[in-house]
């Protein structure tokens, strides 16, 4: 029975059906939706179809999905929630019909909402206020009218105003992606394993365990898939290392501590499709060997752990998680474990040593495939790679190998992020021009701008000017163009953008993020930004450049960790291609996209002031004072702190930026 | 027993053991800071990194051996990461070799700067001579706290002040230091120029370190506390 | 989740709290952070008495709790103001302007150099990493002391952040 008493998928159809936690049934994860399997029963067979469609059209056809995955909910979608379902009753749809979701990934829609009545195409409809829900539930359900409506699933020539409304699929933003590991993002609601099943769930899990172990670490070779967290090491091989171990104990480990700052694919994944996370560690325990399974999720994104605790609680109530797994004899558990947030935990070693309790890095080899957790062989994986993992064990290599390029196969998600149009995690196989992710799918730079430059990888990561866009998003180009993949987030810069700044904002990520273990990282990094911040502040000499490159460069090599070794990434990428913007601020002490504060000067233009004092009322250091003389007001810049309130305040636009 | 081959020279070392090992039997040495034996062994002070055959660098100290493993301990990027990280570690040190326990032959810090060509420390560090001893604290002009250390200190070793021969220490934290430490022992800023010009006078920069010299006098003199 | 984050009364003094987490964990020195977790999740912070506590528990050095608590971002040595406004540093967010609104916000509020809370104990004002609304940049998260109250804002200026000031300034009037 389900939570709330009533018949669902994950109950049993008769009394025919004998599976239990002790004696499980091999054949569970199947029957739930084709089912049922041990007998022949048509009452039991449509019981079971039936629900299948009605947890994928909705009651009688009717669905209205809000989305609940941080970044709505931070959007407001919970207000819009409630909103749906104060009108949902009194427009005479069902109130199951409501449901909630996780996120498709299209940011700048949020909150949306998208609306299916039965015969009408699906209607999505983008930066929903509370206020309007109502006369967008009336528009459609009672008038039949999709204008409006920020994209249609179809043309079914029934509802008024297709017309004017694109399809989905007319969208680029839609059609370059392919949604391949996110395909339920948006669709299932993440906190129900019924849905997930329903969509085809844990059909990965009872593939992989009708094979040997090996058998699945072959399959993952073949899809030729790479570890998503950004060094791009080879899954399989990961998992062979481990698996021809000879210690009886090994973990597997997720890591779902997602620190690059704009990056949330893992947060998106995991919120909007815990299961599949927690069944691609399954599989990984399976070929590994694993009798224990961790997922180390960051506190300081409750909602995802929340889901994932969930995940993984319904699992074992059901019985995919704990003693004889689908009655194939192999026992595993998964814990969930809070990490208090620390970015050098991406490297593997330092992660492993988190869990212990301590919180630095080693040096490897040993890698933890062989020594890691208390000492026993463990495998660690990245959220998005064990999603794909489980997708393409239900659907065979195949289907995974049929994206990508020769060297990295399949699909990626990348979070494209700042000057762009459209923010968003889109998915696209990897081998995609940067161009088409950045000007065709997020729609580019905001009009009157100029692109800048692409920041990939984040700290660890580099700058791609606007001239090498065409680089195909690969690991060995990203690499050539001196930036990593990383785990995807793409931070997209306009002309307002200060590449030294950038560099000086990622490099203070580093020092303090750095756990302090070895020399290089530790004092390598904090004389980068000592160094950085000197050329911001105009007190630069163009020997500071020397010494960025040297130090960078041996900061790069001596390093112990992947933290220190990336860590110069940024400061010489942006050297190598933004070496004219080093230049003004050193010789000509210009910030030319006047960001830098200690460069720039705010002015009030006397001919233009009309004393009325807006300025001198808003200004947080009280700098600003009337000129008793003239009337006029006049900025002290020794008080200034420049953060720009006067630029936006003054109603007669009298106050000028200098740069 | 593994096959290693150390700068061009084959060892055999047995299975487990680290590159260090098989470092020492070859006979080549590598500097070791942090490396204590079986207590610290955790590859924090990266100055023991060797080459490896495929570019890499990595830390003699913590790498295990294996079969065929190529080392080279003496390459051009070896010495430029260890150079720069001894210019780290000295970045952040408190250069007080006047006042430092490990003055006179101890300080490791002093023979791996002098190996790699760091400036930073002063004569000071090997010298001989403690406490009451110290021609300084006697109210000479020795210019000890601010020539640069590696002459393994003749003049101060047999009583008479150091003349600057090897050229002065620019890091204006440590003549800043080493001025109060003048100024505490009543050694005027007239008798150390007078010495200091001597050898240093015909350097490019002894103008800009005589304004520092002074400007660190004016500071100690001020009451400015260590 | 549920029960790690449960809230324990708040009449025990932090070292008999901490006395009860340790045991709680047996005083096992890899759930360390977790006992931390636990700890700041009661006060909003670590207090000193409670690290005493933890490392005597554990029989491990002082030094050695710190180091930990010192290094995540997650953990707090100094009490915090009623209301924590959390900054976004994310890349996105750093782009478009948080680093101005911080500088704003600590000159605003009259911060002191070196302290995160105002003198009154209202308000604290701290850097804090990607929360991943990158689209809503910059982003800026106001949290109760004991995080039982949070809410985001996106797109923040500093004329927004007047706004928000005021609106928890009223709440807690109220509150009283």
């Amino acid at each position: 029975m389900g939570d709330d008493g009533s018949w669902n998928l994950m109950s049993r159809c008769c009394g025919k059906c004998w599976h239990s936690l002790e004696y499980p049934c091999r054949n569970y994860i199947r029957c739930r939706t084709e089912g049922p399997l041990c007998h022949d029963d048509q009452r039991c067979r449509t019981l079971r179809s039936e629900r299948v469609r009605y947890i994928k059209e909705g009651p009688n056809g009717y669905r209205i999905k809000v989305p609940l995955a941080s970044c709505s909910i931070a959007a407001g979608a919970k207000e819009v929630l409630d909103a749906v379902k104060e009108v949902v009753e009194s427009l005479g749809i069902p109130s199951d019909a409501v449901k909630t979701v996780g996120c498709t990934g299209l940011c700048y829609l949020d909150p949306w909402l998208e609306l299916k009545a039965p015969g009408m195409p699906a209607a999505l409809y983008g930066n929903v206020k509370p206020a309007e829900v109502e006369g967008i539930l009336k528009k459609y359900f009672i008038e039949n009218d999709v204008s409006g409506a920020y994209a249609i699933s179809e043309r079914t020539g029934k509802a008024r105003g297709e017309g004017d409304v694109p399809t989905l699929s007319e969208l680029d933003v839609w059609r370059l992606q392919v949604r391949y590991v996110s395909r339920n993002c948006g669709v299932v609601n993440p906190e129900s394993i019924e849905d997930y099943i329903a969509y085809g769930g844990y059909r990965g899990l009872d593939r992989a365990l009708r094979m040997s172990p090996e058998e699945v670490i072959e399959e993952v070779k073949k899809s030729g898939l790479r570890g998503r967290g950004g060094a791009g090491f080879p899954t399989w091989l990961k998992w062979r290392i481990c698996r021809n171990q000879p210690s009886k104990e090994k973990y597997v480990i997720v890591n779902a501590d997602e620190g690059d700052p704009g990056a949330f694919m893992n947060r998106l994944l995991a919120e909007s499709d815990p299961h599949r996370v927690l069944e691609g560690l399954i599989i990984a325990g399976y070929a590994v060997g694993a009798t224990k399974g961790f997922i180390f999720v960051r506190a300081e994104k409750p909602l995802m752990a929340e889901r994932l605790q969930k995940a993984v609680e319904e699992a074992r109530k059901h019985g995919i998680l704990g003693k004889n797994i689908l009655g194939r004899g192999f026992d595993f558990d998964v814990e969930v474990i809070l990490s208090a947030g620390a970015f050098v935990c991406g490297e593997e070693t330092a992660l492993i040593a988190a869990i212990e309790g301590r919180a630095t890095p080693r040096q490897r080899p040993p890698y933890p495939a062989v020594v890691g957790l208390w000492g026993k062989p463990t495998v660690i994986n990245n959220v998005e790679t064990l999603a794909h993992v489980a997708t393409l064990m239900a659907e065979g290599w195949e289907s995974f190998a049929a994206y990508g390029t020769e060297r990295s196969k399949g699909t990626k998600m990348f979070c494209v992020t700042g000057a762009v149009k459209r923010t968003g995690a889109y998915e696209v196989p990897i081998g995609t021009t940067l161009r088409t992710l950045v000007e065709k799918i997020a729609g580019g730079v905001k009009e009157g701008r100029k692109l800048k430059a692409v920041q990939i990888g984040g700290p660890s990561g580099g700058c791609v000017p606007a001239h090498l866009l065409d680089t195909p998003i690969d690991y060995e180009s990203l690499r050539d163009a001196g930036a990593i993949m990383g785990s995807g987030g793409i931070v997209v810069m306009d002309d307002t953008a200060c590449m030294v700044d950038v560099a000086r904002y990622f490099t203070s990520f580093i020092v303090a993020e750095s756990c302090g273990k070895c020399f290089p990282c530790r004092i390598g990094t904090k004389i980068l930004y000592d160094t950085l911040t000197k050329i911001t502040e105009g007190k630069g000499t163009l020997e500071d450049l020397e010494i960025l490159e040297s130090v960078g460069r041996v900061v790069r090599d001596a390093s112990l960790c992947a933290l220190g070794g990336t860590a110069p990434n940024p400061v010489l990428s942006t050297l190598r291609h933004f070496r004219d913007e080093y230049l003004a601020h050193i010789i000509d002490k210009k910030c030319p996209a006047g960001v830098c504060t200690k460069l720039l000067k705010y002015r009030i233009n006397p001919d233009k002031c009309v004393g009325c004092g807006t300025c001198a009322k808003h200004c947080p250091a009280g700098a600003i004072s009337k000129d008793e003389k003239s009337g006029k007001y006049v900025i002290d810049q020794e008080k200034c702190v420049k953060c720009g309130t006067c630029v936006t305040i003054c109603p007669v636009n009298a106050v000028v930026k200098e740069v | 027993m593994v096959r290693v081959i150390v700068n061009g020279k084959e060892v055999h070392v047995p299975e487990g053991e680290t590159i260090l090992t098989a470092l020492k039997k070859a006979g080549d040495a590598v500097p070791t800071l942090c490396f204590f034996g079986h207590m610290y062994r955790e590859a924090s002070c990266r100055m023991c990194l060797v080459e490896l055959s495929n570019g890499k660098l990595v830390p003699a100290c913590a790498y295990p051996v294996s079969d065929g493993l190529e080392v080279r301990t003496d390459t051009p990027r070896v010495r430029e990461a260890r150079r720069t990280v001894v210019e780290f570690i000295l970045s952040i040190h408190r250069i007080r070799c006047w006042s430092c326990p490990r003055k006179g032959g101890n300080c490791e810090l002093l023979k791996l700067a002098t190996a790699y060509w760091v400036e930073g420390i002063p004569v000071c560090s090997s010298c001989p001579l403690y406490g009451r001893d110290c021609l300084v604290v006697k109210g000479e002009p020795c210019l000890g706290p601010i020539t640069l250390a590696g002459c393994s200190d003749p003049c101060p070793s047999n009583g008479s002040p150091c003349i600057g021969c090897r050229g002065p220490v620019t890091r204006k934290d440590v003549l800043e230091a080493a001025a109060q430490f003048y100024v505490s022992n009543g050694v005027e800023l007239r008798d150390v120029l007078e010495v200091a010009s001597m050898f240093w006078e015909g350097l490019p920069n002894y103008d800009s370190l005589k304004a520092s010299l002074e400007e660190a006098f004016k500071k100690a003199l001020g009451g400015g506390e260590d | 989740m549920a029960q790690l984050l449960k809230l324990i009364p708040r009449e025990t003094t932090p070292g008999a709290l901490a006395h009860d987490v340790a045991a709680k964990y047996g005083r096992e020195r890899r759930y360390l952070i977790r006992m931390l977790q636990e700890i700041q999740s009661t006060y909003g912070y670590l207090p000193q008495e409670a690290l005493r506590v933890i490392a005597n528990e554990l029989r491990i050095p002082l030094t050695e709790v710190l180091t930990v608590a010192t290094f995540y971002h997650q953990f707090r040595l100094e009490k915090p103001g009623e209301f924590i406004i959390m900054l976004c540093m994310g890349t996105a967010c750093h782009l478009r302007g948080n680093a101005a609104n911080y500088e704003f916000l600590r000159t605003y509020l009259g911060i002191k150099p070196g302290r995160s809370t105002t003198s009154d104990g209202v308000f604290s004002v701290e850097k804090a990493r990607c929360f991943g609304c990158c689209s809503l940049a910059p982003v800026v998260m106001v949290v109760s002391r004991d995080g039982s109250y949070r809410k985001l804002y996106g797109g923040v200026t500093p004329a927004k952040l007047r706004r928000i000031i005021a609106e928890h300034r009223a709440k807690l009037a109220k509150k009283r």
